[in-house]
């Protein structure tokens, strides 16, 4: 592993080695992986670690990523703790497993590396691959940063096996920005985390397949039981916003450090205007609000982390009352005006007391969401709170979209 | 429990160790080769054992989509790309947590050698400790009968059909045991219906090297309804395509062809094509290609056997 020691337990890692390493702590059973850019040092990590005997999990090196989360969705119901990761292509290769996965109730958790995926030259950052299964029936979480990555995972864990649950969790970060980017993370201590997951070990045991007793699993739905097993799949999902909420606050009272559950409020209370983003953007959304703070102009930023369930009582509660909202997507959502998450947060817009909402896109393709981008996205918000006329949707790194817009 | 019975015609019973975990009666097609075999197989191996299988005419059976059928043993419905996988899963879990276990991969021709080859390449090339059973009925049965890689030359299917321009399958059938055989597996066998004993040997030998590793069963099982036969004719068609050559019985050990049965004089094809109707189209000419083939296979499968019996597969990558 490639680090540098800065003290006992604080390391510099990629984003990719937070996820690795935070799995290896979570004591999998079962492994299966295969490798796709950016994701593969994540599997390479683990293989490692499998290798050097820290890490005593079986770990299955499938032929392709549809084999890997049928593998772990196996191994998952027949009792057993499991993890694996994609990204892009993988994840779109692995799709009729990952609906199998989340209609079957089988808590895994794998990490998807944020990429895009047209035909074009697709080796680059964005969230489509996540906006393309958003309702798969898993539970989308995003990282916004490497140590956030490593408290995702560990937390996905608590929230997927909870019995009250039993639902899939991908943890999402973004590609390139994160998986290879390198920062300080604090690493937590095994007993630290062993203590952290145990309360999963005193629940009421879940029903697992096992030889000889007689249990039918993915059977054909009879009509009227399908439309319950679909709604009790519907409430299990409801019934984890609260508790990502509880985890998040539990998390912080071990590990010293908390997030706010389904979002996190950066300087919103008093704001008149609010960013709406998620993922890596989101740290250097903050560094512009702290810049524009010190000049007085009144902004904040709610950081979506919990993307399915869509969060919108939380997000309501947050927008409820300000000026204008910038949302900021990293995809693109065909036949609506706007990027995917503004496109959802519209639809409840006659809840947000007034609120204007407007919608930009960025930072798709590898393009950079710099600081002069940002700058540019409040600006255009401040405008919209002032009444100025302000266009509906920025292509804010690609102007000539906007230039375009209305022609054929 | 069967009773033990050392009469002539009976000696298969002696293998039906277990009780029928099913439930009498299937409201399916009679003669299904299908059903027969997988009634078959836990009276053999136990009725501890987990079997995985794919949508199709195996699902209904084993799921009892009609009230008529059910069964006791534990089972997985999986997805037609991902059979092999989800065993994988399964027996890769057991292994950590120390469950003993046999897992029983059974699905049909279409998951087997099409759809859901790859992650059947992947789990042979691991060796993963399971039984991947495929019945082989040349087709897609379930999904109203459309051809698939084993449909033999000259078979009509609904998308192969008869007509003025093309008239039946014009491809050859893929050969999925040898194919599989070649990935020198612990075990890998050809069995039919016909040769009961035959088949319940295979699969205790099966039970007994999956614990070196992966075991193959390519079972020919007849689908009367799609192939246009009368239901009462699958076991004399099983015999009729040993007969002919047209699915010899073999086993290979680690990749050692060895014949079960030996045919000393084969019948031509026609004496098991004349049994449906999928052929009925075909002219002289036409099955005398389906004779050549076989003749091929034939040819190919006893070279390989004499080859394989010549090289030595290094002893660290047998077990």
């Amino acid at each position: 592993m490639n680090t540098t020691a800065i003290s006992s337990n604080i390391q510099v890692i990629t984003g990719n080695a937070a996820a690795a390493i935070a799995a290896k702590l979570a004591r999998p059973d079962v492994v299966a992986a295969y490798p796709i850019t950016p994701q593969t040092e994540v599997i390479e990590q683990i293989s490692s670690f499998h290798a050097s005997g820290d890490m005593d999990c079986e770990l299955i090196t499938v032929e392709g990523e549809n084999s890997a989360m049928n593998a772990v969705m196996a191994a998952s119901l027949a009792g057993g703790r499991v993890f694996t990761a994609s990204s892009s292509w993988g994840l779109v290769f692995m799709y009729d497993a990952v609906l199998a996965t989340a209609g079957a109730r089988a808590p895994v958790v794998m990490v998807n590396v944020n990429r895009e995926t047209p035909g074009i030259i697709a080796v680059s950052s964005g969230q489509q691959d996540m906006i393309s299964t958003r309702d798969a029936g898993w539970i989308f979480l995003i990282a916004e940063n490497c140590q956030e990555i490593m408290d995702l995972v560990l937390q996905s864990y608590r929230l997927a096996e909870d019995y009250d649950i039993q639902l899939p969790v991908m943890v999402h970060y973004d590609g390139f920005f994160l998986s290879y980017l390198s920062e300080g993370v604090e690493i937590p201590e095994q007993e630290t985390v062993d203590q952290f997951l145990s309360v999963l070990k005193s629940q009421p045991k879940r029903t697992v397949l096992r030889p000889g007793e007689k249990l039918g699993v993915g059977t054909h739905g009879i009509l009227g039981g399908y439309m319950e097993l679909r709604h009790k799949h519907v409430t299990a999902m409801e019934r984890s916003k609260a508790k990502f909420d509880a985890i998040d606050q539990e998390f912080a009272d071990i590990f010293g450090r908390t997030y706010g559950g389904q979002l996190e409020e950066y300087l919103t209370e008093d704001a008149d205007m609010v960013l709406v983003g998620s993922g890596s953007m989101c740290g250097t959304i903050k560094s512009v609000i702290d810049e524009q703070r010190e000049k007085g102009v009144r902004i904040g930023l709610v950081k979506i982390r919990m993307y399915r369930p869509f969060p919108h009582q939380a997000l309501v509660k947050a927008l409820k009352g300000k000026k204008a909202i910038g949302v900021v997507d990293r995809s693109l959502a065909f036949g609506f005006d706007g990027g995917p998450i503004y496109t959802e947060l519209k639809a409840f817009e006659t809840k947000l007391g007034g609120a204007k909402l407007v919608s930009f896109i960025d930072g798709i393709a590898n393009t950079d969401i710099t600081k002069t981008n940002v700058k540019q996205m409040i600006q255009m918000t401040a405008d919209l709170a002032d009444g100025k006329d302000v266009p509906e949707v920025t292509w804010v790194s690609y102007p000539k979209a906007n230039k375009d817009k209305g022609e054929k | 429990m069967a009773e033990k019975n050392k009469g002539r015609l009976t000696k298969v019973l002696d293998y039906l160790k277990y009780d029928d975990p099913f439930s009498k009666g299937v409201s399916f097609c009679p003669g299904c080769g299908l059903e027969l075999l997988l009634r078959f197989i836990p009276r053999v191996l136990g009725n501890d054992i987990i079997i995985t299988g794919t949508p199709s005419c195996s699902a209904p059976v084993l799921l009892g989509q009609n009230k008529q059928s059910w069964h006791t043993l534990s089972y997985f419905g999986t997805l037609m790309t991902g059979a092999a996988a989800n065993a994988t899963g399964l027996v890769r879990y057991y292994k950590k947590a120390g469950i003993d276990n046999t897992v029983v991969c059974f699905n049909g021709d279409g998951t087997a050698n099409d759809i859901g080859f790859g992650n059947l390449s992947g789990a042979a090339e691991r060796n993963e400790p399971f039984i991947y059973i495929c019945y082989d009925n040349e087709g897609y049965m379930n999904t109203g009968i459309q051809k698939s890689g084993t449909t033999p030359y000259g078979a009509t299917t609904t998308t192969t059909p008869y007509g003025t321009v093309h008239k039946g399958k014009n491809l050859r059938r893929m050969n999925l045991g040898v194919k599989m055989a070649m990935n020198k597996i612990p075990y890998t066998a050809t069995a039919t219906l016909s040769d009961l004993e035959d088949l319940a040997k295979k699969l205790l030998k099966a039970k007994k090297a999956k614990e070196r590793g992966f075991c193959f069963l390519h079972v020919f099982a007849p689908c009367p309804t799609g192939w246009g036969a009368n239901p009462a004719d699958t076991i004399e068609i099983c015999r009729q395509a040993v007969k002919t050559n047209y699915f010899p019985l073999w086993e290979a050990e680690n990749g050692k062809i060895r014949m079960t049965k030996t045919v000393k004089k084969p019948k031509p094809v026609s004496s098991y094509t004349k049994l449906m109707k999928k052929f009925n189209h075909m002219t002289d000419a036409d099955l005398q290609i389906l004779q050549d083939d076989v003749e091929y296979e034939t040819c190919l499968l006893g070279g390989l056997s004499v080859l394989e019996a010549e090289c030595q597969l290094p002893v660290s990558a047998q077990d």
